[in-house]
């Protein structure tokens, strides 16, 4: 277990104030912050890279506040890689091994096990030059996992890539926890990650935690402005899908969502709803529970039901209107809560009030599975 | 011009001449020796400038920068004075380290008007390698040293390869300040320059044209490295 005490660190631009936090062994934590906001440094601070001015860090019991990198067993993944461009990918991933001076066999095994696992083991002989940033953000993956640290720093590892390959290294860290059972802290500025990856997320925000808590107490309950102002546009539930024609339905509180997204998998067949399923299973929960989102400037209200081909039409009543000037946003109750954004000229034109009787229509293209 | 002169017969043999060898040898020996200090110091000192924030850096900097604005005669006469006429310099020549008209002044001479250029490249060449390779190496078990050595040294290869280059091409053509702390003593402190130097002040041109044509050759192969190797020499 890993449990920073009160620590704090000022650089100037960046600071910490008084973060307290524990992450269970195991446990995968997300950081979630806008950028500035300290996250970095919190990373570094635990990797022994920066020293705190004040507090303790604490990895399995001992303290390593003032203990060298080297001997803390944490390793590093930053976003832009900062792979060893004068060596290959091979002895970039037993870097640390030789300089541990670990057996050769050893070496050879732990590489090419960790290059099966990330699939990069055909890369071995090129420079990191050649590599795209996929390739890259896998080789200084399998770089730091060969150490089999204890706690297995991320800072924003994939927010440097583009969104397909993304995707699919999110699906593989996933699978590198699970595999490895590592403590893994993850550093992003991205929410899908937050839902697809986080056992616990904690929320940053100029230099402090303010926020703790799993992924739907953090977006249910907002604590910050920030994770507010990102339900603001996004209306995100957690359901049980099941299969209907071929596309995924989602369940929530009863409510039947429809979404575009193809029963069988993406693009390459290789994720949908079943491996969804076989994920929940595996991770014990009940039916394949995934989450859904639905931006707001894609419902449309109407006080009548709409003759559309939108698949997804509910009735609920109006709960709360918050003006914000140009855009105005409406809570509606359709037995769960939904919010829509208006233009003010829009909410004008529909003279709304709290408890007046709505229909909400949106397509099924609008209904975005993670 | 200065190679259309005399043929090349009269070049090949002067180059056979006593003087002229006696001085090709003495500048290569001269000018690697300065490189190589150069280097030593250069390395760490440009390391720490570009790596660490302490009291009176700029300070530091700008006087480590001086040599470069300042006319390498003027600088050579400063070295005389230091290690002839100062209580540093005569403690130190009583070590035998005597540097006033011997070819260990030589050394001295270049490596104090060269040192300025290597550090400058080699400060440019750390700065641009981010600290983060480093903070990678020490998570993966290295010690400081092993990052440095490991990791950034081989990754500034590059600039040490470009600044020796320049600072070994820059040594082997200092007159300046050679001239002031070495003298000019044929035979002696008789280095390519010196002997263009000493040659043409008695007439005797075709040794002088010898001397000239093989610093131009020397500046036109650094230059060929420089251009073949990094792209020219304005990334520095």
């Amino acid at each position: 277990m890993l449990r920073i005490e009160k620590v704090s660190k000022d650089l100037g631009d960046f600071v910490l104030r008084d973060v307290s936090l524990e992450v269970g062994s195991g446990e995968y934590l997300v950081i979630i912050g806008p950028t500035g906001s300290g996250k970095t440094i919190l990373m570094e601070t635990v990797a022994g890279i920066s020293s705190p001015d004040e507090g303790r860090i604490f990895l399995d019991g001992r303290e390593i506040t003032r203990e060298v990198p080297r001997n803390r067993k944490v390793c590093m993944v930053y976003q832009d890689f900062m792979l060893f461009p004068h060596l290959s990918v091979k002895e970039n991933i037993a870097f640390g091994l030789r300089v541990r001076k670990a057996a050769t066999d050893e070496i050879e095994e732990r590489v090419n096990e960790a290059s099966e696992l990330l699939g990069i083991s055909h890369l071995h002989h090129r420079m990191p030059e050649t590599l795209s940033g996929g390739e890259k953000q896998r080789v200084s993956i399998a770089r730091a996992i060969v150490m089999e640290p204890k706690v297995l720093l991320l800072d924003e590892p994939l927010s440097a890539l583009d969104g397909v390959t993304r995707e699919k290294l999110r699906r593989e860290l996933k699978r590198i926890h699970e595999v490895y059972g590592t403590t893994i802290i993850h550093v992003t500025h991205n929410f899908e990650e937050v839902f697809s990856l986080a056992d616990k997320v904690a929320v940053m925000s100029r230099g402090e935690i303010v926020q703790v808590g799993t992924p739907e107490d953090i977006f249910r309950r907002p604590r910050c402005e920030m994770i507010a102002n990102f339900v603001g546009v996004e209306n995100i539930f957690r359901g049980v899908a099941s299969k209907s024609r071929g596309l995924v339905e989602i369940e929530v509180e009863g409510l039947k969502i429809a979404s575009a997204t193809s029963w069988n998998g993406d693009e390459d067949g290789k994720w949908g709803a079943d491996q969804w399923r076989v994920r929940a299973i595996r991770e014990g929960k009940k039916g394949s529970e995934v989450f859904a989102s639905v931006r707001s400037e894609d419902i449309l209200i109407s006080k009548a039901p709409l003759e559309s081909s939108a698949r997804n039409s509910f009735e609920g009543r109006v709960v709360e209107i918050s003006n914000g000037g140009t855009m105005v946003k409406v809570w509606v109750d359709v037995g769960i809560p939904f919010m829509v954004m208006l233009t003010r000229r829009g909410y004008e034109e529909m003279d709304l009030a709290v408890g007046d009787h709505v229909y909400l229509t949106f397509k099924a293209t609008a209904v975005h599975v993670f | 011009m200065v190679l259309s002169r005399s043929p090349p017969e009269t070049f090949l043999a002067t180059l056979r001449s006593e003087e002229i060898q006696f001085a090709i040898g003495l500048s290569l020996k001269t000018s690697i020796a300065s490189t190589v200090l150069c280097i030593l110091v250069a390395v760490p000192a440009a390391y720490a400038l570009a790596r660490y924030d302490f009291p009176g850096k700029s300070l530091v900097s700008a006087i480590l920068d001086m040599p470069l604005s300042l006319p390498p005669l003027v600088a050579g006469i400063g070295l005389l004075l230091f290690f002839g006429a100062s209580m540093p310099g005569k403690e130190l020549a009583e070590f035998g380290l005597v540097f006033v008209f011997t070819p260990a002044g030589i050394v001295v001479a270049q490596f104090f008007v060269n040192v300025p250029f290597m550090l400058r490249i080699m400060r440019s060449t750390f700065e641009g390698i981010s600290p983060r390779y480093e903070h990678v190496a020490k998570t993966l078990g290295c010690t400081d040293a092993q990052a440095i050595l490991r990791v950034t040294l081989p990754m500034a290869s590059n600039g040490l390869l470009a600044g020796s280059v320049i600072t070994w091409s820059k040594g082997i053509g200092e007159f300046g300040a050679v001239l002031m702390l070495a003298g000019a003593t044929r035979m002696r402190t008789e280095t390519l320059p010196i002997s263009l130097f000493l040659n043409m002040s008695c007439g005797r041109l075709d040794e002088a044209i010898s001397a000239a044509t093989i610093l131009i050759l020397v500046s036109v192969v650094s230059l060929c490295v420089f251009e073949w190797r990094f792209g020219g020499l304005r990334h520095f």
